[in-house]
C-alpha cells in the first residue's frame, strides 16, 4: 500500500480494515502482512491518501 | 522494563481520561497512556456538547475550554428552507456549548492526574498478552520498548481501536456504519444566526449531514460526514463543494483541516472480557443520529472507572464481575441509541424533495407547545412513511 504524504493519521482506515492490519502511529501508518486487497481502507479515507501499488503503476 | 499497576487505560481522549479519573478516585492505582505528544491534538471533532451532558457528569464549564454558548438549532433542507428551534422549545443535543477540544481534552486528562492517575504521553501500545490473572501490554516511548502488567486494561483508543481486537472483542466497523468526516475551522463565516448551530441535510452530504458550529465572532467549524457506501467522492471533495456553495462561507477562509471516522452503527454488543473493558469510540459509543460521542464516552468512562475500581477492591477481575459496566452502559446509553438509530434510518431514506416538503411544512408550525406525538402526527401528514419507520418508537 502506498501512503501518500497528505495522510493525516486520523485512523479511519484502521477502524474499518476487516483484518486489523493497519497500525496508526502519531506520524506514520504501518500495514501488516495479510492484505486481502478488499480496498475498504482506500474507499473510506476522507482525503484519498491511500493507493494500491498496481494502480500507480497503471497510471 | 516492567511496570505493574492495578489499571492501565490506553488512550487519553474523553473516554480514557474519565475512566482513569474515576478509577483513581475510587482507590485504584492507574496508569493512562496516549500515543500523542499533545493530548487533544489534532482534533477529530466539531466540538459540540450538551449542557445537560456536562451537568450529569458534574463537570463545571470553564472559560478555558468553552468557546461559545448556544441557544438554537437551525436545520436546512436542500432548497434552503430552514426550520429553527431554540432552547426553550427543545433540548439541544450535542450543542449547548462549543468547546475548544484541544484544551478540553487536556483538562480532562489533568483532572485524571489530580485524582491520582499517572500519565505517559507519546507512549504507544503495540500489543497485549494474557498472563495468569493479568494482562501484559507492550508499549513504546521514544524508541524504547517496555511492558506494563495490569489487573485490568481499559481500551479507550478511539475508532481505530486495536486494543479491543487484541483482547478478542469485535471492534471492526463496517463502512456502512462509519461516517467519513472532513471539516475546516474557518474565520469569516457569516451564519444566519451566530448563536445557533446549523445542520444541512440531503445530497450535500450523502448518508450524513453537513454542519456549521459557531465558535464565537466569525469563527466556525464547517464540516460534514458522509457514508462512503453512498457516494464515490471523498469527504474532503464533498467539503470543498459545500464550502463553495454555502452562503455562509462565501468569504470564509480555513485555518485548520480536520478529518476522521465517526462510528455511528450503535454500541458494540460485547464491552468486556476477563480483565478487559472497552470505552468510547472504540466501543462505538457514539449517538448514531447526531454522531456526538464526547458525553457518552465520558459517561461510559465513569461507569468503567467505577466498576474497574470495585473489581480491584474485590480482587475479582473476571468477565462476570466487569459485566456490571456493560449493563450500566446498555441501560443508560445503549437504549437511547437504539431509538436514535431508527430515526437516523428514516432520515437517511429521504430524498432531497421529501426533505424540502417536510421543512416547508414544519417551517410554519407553532412548535411552542408541541409534544412528540403531535410532532410525529404532523410529520406523517407530509411524509407518510414516517408512520412505518417511526410510529412504534413514540
Ligand atoms: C469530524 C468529527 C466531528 C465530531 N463532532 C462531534 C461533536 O460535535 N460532538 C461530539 O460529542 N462528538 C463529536 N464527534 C465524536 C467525538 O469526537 C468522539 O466520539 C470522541 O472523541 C470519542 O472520545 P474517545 O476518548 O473515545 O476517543 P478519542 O478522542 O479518539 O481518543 C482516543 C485516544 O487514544 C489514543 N490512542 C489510540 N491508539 C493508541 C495506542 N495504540 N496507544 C496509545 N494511545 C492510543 C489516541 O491518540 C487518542 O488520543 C465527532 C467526530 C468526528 C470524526
Ligand atoms: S484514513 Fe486516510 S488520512 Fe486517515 S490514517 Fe488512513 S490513510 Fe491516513
Ligand atoms: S485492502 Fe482491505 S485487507 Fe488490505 S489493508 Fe485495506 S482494508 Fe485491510
Amino acid at each position: 500500500m502506498i501512503v501518500n504524504e497528505w495522510c493525516m493519521y486520523c485512523g479511519e482506515c484502521a477502524a474499518v480494515c476487516p483484518r486489523s492490519l493497519i497500525e496508526v502511529r502519531e506520524n506514520s501508518l504501518i500495514f501488516n502482512e495479510g492484505c486481502k486487497e478488499c480496498r475498504i481502507c482506500l474507499k473510506v479515507c476522507p482525503v484519498q491518501a491511500l493507493e494500491k501499488e498496481e494502480d500507480s503503476e497503471l497510471s | 522494563m516492567l511496570i505493574e499497576t492495578d489499571i492501565l487505560v490506553i488512550g487519553a481522549g474523553p473516554a480514557g481520561s474519565s475512566a482513569a479519573k474515576h478509577a483513581a478516585l475510587n482507590g485504584s492505582e492507574v496508569i493512562l497512556i496516549d500515543k500523542k505528544s499533545e493530548i487533544g491534538a489534532p482534533k477529530r471533532c466539531a466540538e459540540g456538547v450538551s449542557k445537560e451532558g456536562l451537568k450529569k457528569l458534574k463537570i463545571e464549564p470553564s472559560s478555558r475550554w468553552v468557546t461559545k454558548e448556544l441557544s438554537g438549532v437551525l436545520m436546512k433542507a436542500p432548497n434552503g428552507t430552514s426550520v429553527w428551534l431554540n432552547e426553550e422549545k427543545v433540548k439541544l443535543p450535542e450543542a449547548g456549548y462549543i468547546l475548544e477540544r484541544k484544551v478540553f481534552d487536556k483538562h480532562m486528562a489533568m483532572d485524571a492526574a489530580r485524582a491520582g492517575a499517572k500519565i505517559m504521553v507519546k507512549t504507544l501500545a503495540t500489543g497485549l498478552e494474557r498472563k495468569d490473572d493479568s494482562l501484559i501490554v507492550t508499549a513504546e516511548t521514544m524508541g524504547e520498548e517496555f511492558k506494563i502488567k495490569a489487573k485490568i486494561v481499559i481500551g479507550a483508543d478511539g475508532p481505530e481501536s486495536r486494543v479491543g481486537r487484541w483482547a478478542g472483542l469485535k471492534t471492526t466497523i463496517k463502512p456502512k456504519n462509519m461516517e467519513s468526516c472532513a471539516q475546516f475551522e474557518m474565520a469569516g463565516v457569516k451564519m444566519d444566526d451566530p448563536d445557533s448551530i446549523e445542520f444541512h441535510f440531503g445530497s450535500v452530504a450523502p448518508g450524513g449531514y453537513a454542519w456549521l458550529f459557531p465558535k464565537g465572532d466569525d469563527i466556525a467549524n464547517v464540516g460534514l460526514g458522509i457514508l462512503t457506501t453512498e457516494t464515490d467522492k471523498s469527504a474532503y471533495q464533498h467539503l470543498l463543494e459545500f464550502v463553495e456553495n454555502c452562503p455562509a462561507t462565501q468569504n470564509a477562509q480555513p485555518v485548520e483541516l480536520n478529518i476522521g471516522g465517526d462510528p455511528v452503527g450503535g454500541m458494540l454488543k460485547e464491552l468486556v472480557t476477563d480483565n478487559f473493558m472497552i470505552v468510547g469510540d472504540a466501543a462505538s459509543q457514539v449517538n448514531p443520529l447526531t454522531g456526538g460521542g464526547i458525553i457518552s464516552a465520558m459517561e461510559a468512562g465513569l461507569y468503567a472507572g467505577q466498576v474497574a475500581a470495585q473489581a480491584i477492591r474485590d480482587d475479582d477481575c473476571s468477565k462476570a464481575k466487569l459485566k456490571k459496566y456493560q449493563e450500566r452502559c446498555e441501560e443508560n446509553i445503549g437504549k437511547k441509541f437504539k431509538r436514535d438509530l431508527k430515526v437516523k434510518e428514516y432520515l437517511l431514506s429521504l430524498s432531497d424533495e421529501e426533505l424540502n416538503s417536510i421543512a416547508e411544512a414544519f417551517q410554519d408550525i407553532e412548535l411552542e407547545n408541541i409534544n412528540t406525538a403531535e410532532l410525529i402526527k404532523n410529520l406523517i401528514k407530509v411524509s407518510p412513511k414516517a408512520l412505518l419507520k417511526l410510529g412504534k418508537l413514540f
